[in-house]
């Protein structure tokens, strides 16, 4: 293996690595169905 | 293919619910959670008779279908919308055979909403030890149904339960009680104004607050010649509802069940009079926890040093065995030390959840809430605060979803707030690697000082969050009203499987969900300790050849020089070096700055973080802990692990909020970044300032 495939496959794990990070902490999820309203405060109900 | 039969599994709290889940599933189960919610949802697949297989869903427990807490709310949405693909073609009410009577208000209120149900009597092994025999005939009779009696803990019955799911469609779908009772006139308007739809759904959808299908309140609102009631009018009518259903089950149960007083066997007063006692009670509970965290230190060290030599061994195995090059020093120095931080912890973690496990199955946590709510109350808190509380020692993310159930929104608010205080597991690898760096090995009465440690910080968390929690108290202006109701379960001696399903579960979320991350930050971390800029990095072997052209080193110290001045000039030694000046009052070096940093987004990547630093460009075998050893303070020489500066550590992880995906929950549970931020700055400037203290008293 020379110095260039190893210094590719680094920067492979490295590009894995930051979107792996991007989309855990900051990709926003599309909501599917919201079944409740955030807010809800319990004491109006009750 | 054999069709999928959907099963939804239903009962109140304490009933064994999740023992029959464990025997019809086995390991055939995956824990998610509701779409668009927080709400755990497990599922799992059954294997029925004739090849048919059944997707099993443990539904949270509930008391009854007029919802009270969100995680309630699942139960009721997932029962009246017909369109959710998770809509039971049979639920299966689990009952226990001692609180009979209150389980089968659920029950009734199932049946009427005409879908099959199977009635499962748990605990059946204790009928005798409790004088209890049932009428099973006369009940399938009268409740319309099938029952099966089952004793998860003997085994027994699961077979039968299985074949009566199988036959699911030869259940009646007969209703218990007639809705109408409720309030005639009042139904009879209803049935008009929906002609096809069935009254007790209709019913629900009126008082709950949930969504369903396309009929919802608003719709029935709408109708022109049809209003529905003032809420207090509802809440009589639900009273009325309640009472109706419990004079149709005892008169079920004056037949259908005998309990003979005479032959019943109550250890459990006894017990109970011991473990919840004002002063034996908390007593025993310390003891209780003692025990824990000194077994927890002698089982684990011998797993523990075994795993830290492997991983430091196939660290300097794959040095050797693979061709030099970036790649091969990324997978020594960077991603197999950053695993070992997490792997090696495993042990210690798999026994704290044992015996967590262990404490619920046996029927003792109930006893610990209950003896927490008198202590609770002057904090502002409620006896189902604990729960969260005792949660968040596993992790803060699922117990702040446990606030759930707490039904004032103050007490809720309050209870989300402190419960990241609570020792996490993700605080427990940092806890016990600078432990067993600064506090010596000795005993006293036969306890180690690094448990007492250990327990001592686990107390500083749990205090720290009852105070804050005193405090917003009488800062929150939130007027709520507050009830406390706990069920005592049993005592029993805990199931094996039980425990062990568990302790797989838990260990799994916490080497899978943190590894990931460790993994990827490993990677990212490795990259910026072996590039940097300008003439430091770029000639360190130069600069470092003639630094010490008159000393006589041999290539083992002109190596490690080298790599010292390489990651001292990389990109991760200048980010270090920047925050430095602000960290240096705690104690701290530039190594322990880009640990704090990193460590922002779980606490557990502390470990790791430290791992890959001093592993970057070293070709020792050594372990993770004789690295930390080996360092040397910068500044006053000596080791930089000094008992000062690891108490300033140990206390600044024990108040700072470190945990990006906890913030993220607190943000979604309150619906508001007011929250997760307040929380970030206030925990985190306390830390800081209680690390500094306590570094300068004792430096």
């Amino acid at each position: 293996m020379n110095d260039t495939i190893q210094t590719i496959l680094a920067l492979i794990a490295l590009a894995l690595a930051l979107s792996f990070l991007i989309k855990k902490f900051f990709w926003k999820k599309a909501r599917t169905k919201k079944a409740f309203n955030d807010a809800h405060d319990c004491d109006k109900c009750h | 293919m054999s069709k999928q039969i959907n099963v939804a599994l239903i009962g109140n709290p304490n009933t064994g619910k999740t023992s029959v889940f464990n025997a019809l599933t086995g390991l055939n189960q995956k824990v998610g959670n509701y779409p668009g919610i927080t709400v755990e949802k497990k599922e799992g697949i059954c294997k029925l008779p004739r090849g048919v297989k059944a997707h099993i869903i443990d539904l949270p427990g509930t008391y009854s279908l007029n919802a009270s807490s969100l995680d309630e709310n699942v139960v009721i949405e997932l029962l009246l919308n017909k369109n959710d693909k998770d809509f039971p073609d049979v639920a299966v009410v689990v009952s226990d055979v001692e609180n009979l009577k209150r389980n089968l208000l659920l029950f009734t209120q199932i049946k009427d909403l005409e879908i099959p149900t199977i009635l499962v009597i748990n605990m059946a092994d204790r009928m005798s030890y409790k004088g209890i025999s049932l009428d099973i005939p006369y009940l399938e009779a009268q409740l319309n149904t099938k029952i099966a009696l089952v004793s998860t803990r003997k085994k027994n019955g699961i077979a039968e339960l299985k074949e009566l799911i199988s036959n699911y469609k030869d259940l009646s779908i007969t209703p218990c009680m007639n809705a109408s009772e409720i309030d005639r006139e009042y139904f009879d308007n209803l049935r008009k104004a929906f002609p096809n739809q069935l009254l007790y759904k209709l019913w629900l959808v009126i008082t709950q607050d949930v969504n369903f299908g396309k009929t919802d309140r608003n719709e029935i609102d709408a109708v022109a010649d049809f209003k529905t009631k003032s809420k207090a009018d509802l809440k009589r009518l639900q009273q009325k509802e309640t009472i109706k259903r419990y004079q149709f089950i005892n008169n079920t149960l004056k037949k259908g069940q005998t309990i003979d007083l005479n032959t019943a066997k109550d250890l459990r007063i006894k017990l109970d009079r011991i473990l919840t006692h004002k002063i034996w009670g908390y007593v025993i509970f310390l003891l209780i926890l003692l025990t824990i965290f000194q077994a927890i230190y002698d089982w684990s060290s011998v797993p523990m040093d075994f795993i830290d030599t492997s991983f430091a061994s196939l660290s300097e195995w794959t040095k050797n065995a693979l061709p030099a090059g970036a790649f091969t020093s990324l997978l020594a120095e960077g991603i197999i030390p950053g695993l070992g931080g997490i792997v090696i912890f495993i042990p210690q973690i798999a026994f704290l959840f044992l015996f967590i496990s262990v404490l619920e199955e046996s029927g003792y946590m109930s006893r610990v809430v209950f003896l927490m709510d008198r202590g609770m109350r002057r904090f502002g808190l409620s006896g189902k605060s604990v729960v969260p509380l005792i949660s968040g020692t596993a992790c803060a993310i699922p117990a702040i979803m446990a606030t759930r159930n707490i039904e004032s929104w103050k007490e809720r608010l309050i209870t989300i707030l402190v419960t990241p205080f609570t020792t996490c597991s993700a605080r427990l690898p940092v806890y016990l690697i600078i432990i067993s760096l600064v506090i010596p090995e000795g005993r006293f009465f036969g306890l180690g000082y690094q448990a007492l440690t250990l327990m001592l910080l686990y107390l500083i968390g749990f205090g720290a969050a009852l105070v804050s929690a005193m405090v917003l108290n009488k800062i929150l202006k939130i007027k709520s009203k507050t009830f406390f109701v706990v069920e005592m379960p049993n005592y029993k001696l805990p199931l094996l499987k039980n425990v062990v399903l568990t302790v797989i579960e838990k260990t799994k979320s916490f080497v899978f969900g943190a590894g990931k991350i460790i993994l990827a930050i490993s990677i990212i971390l490795w990259f910026l300790a072996s590039y940097g800029p300008g003439e430091g990095f770029n000639n360190a072997e130069e600069i470092v050849k003639t630094e010490y052209a008159g000393q006589n080193l041999t290539d083992d110290e002109l190596h490690e020089h080298i790599a010292s001045q390489k990651l001292e000039h990389s990109f991760l030694g200048i980010t270090g070096h920047a925050i430095e000046p602000a960290i240096r009052p705690l104690g701290y070096d530039w190594k322990i700055g880009i640990a704090l940093v990193s460590s922002f987004a779980a606490r557990e990547v502390f470990v790791g973080t430290l791992a890959t630093i001093y592993s970057v460009g070293s070709d020792d075998e050594e372990t993770i802990k004789n690295r930390m050893a080996g360092e040397v303070n910068p500044i006053l020489g000596g080791p930089l692990f000094t008992f000062a500066s690891g108490i300033s550590l140990l206390l600044f992880y024990a108040f700072a909020m470190q945990c990006m995906s906890t913030l993220a929950i607190v943000q979604r549970e309150t619906n508001s970044w007011k929250w997760p931020l307040l929380q970030l700055v206030i925990m985190s400037g306390f830390a800081y300032i209680i690390a500094l203290i306590a570094f300068q008293l004792l430096k």
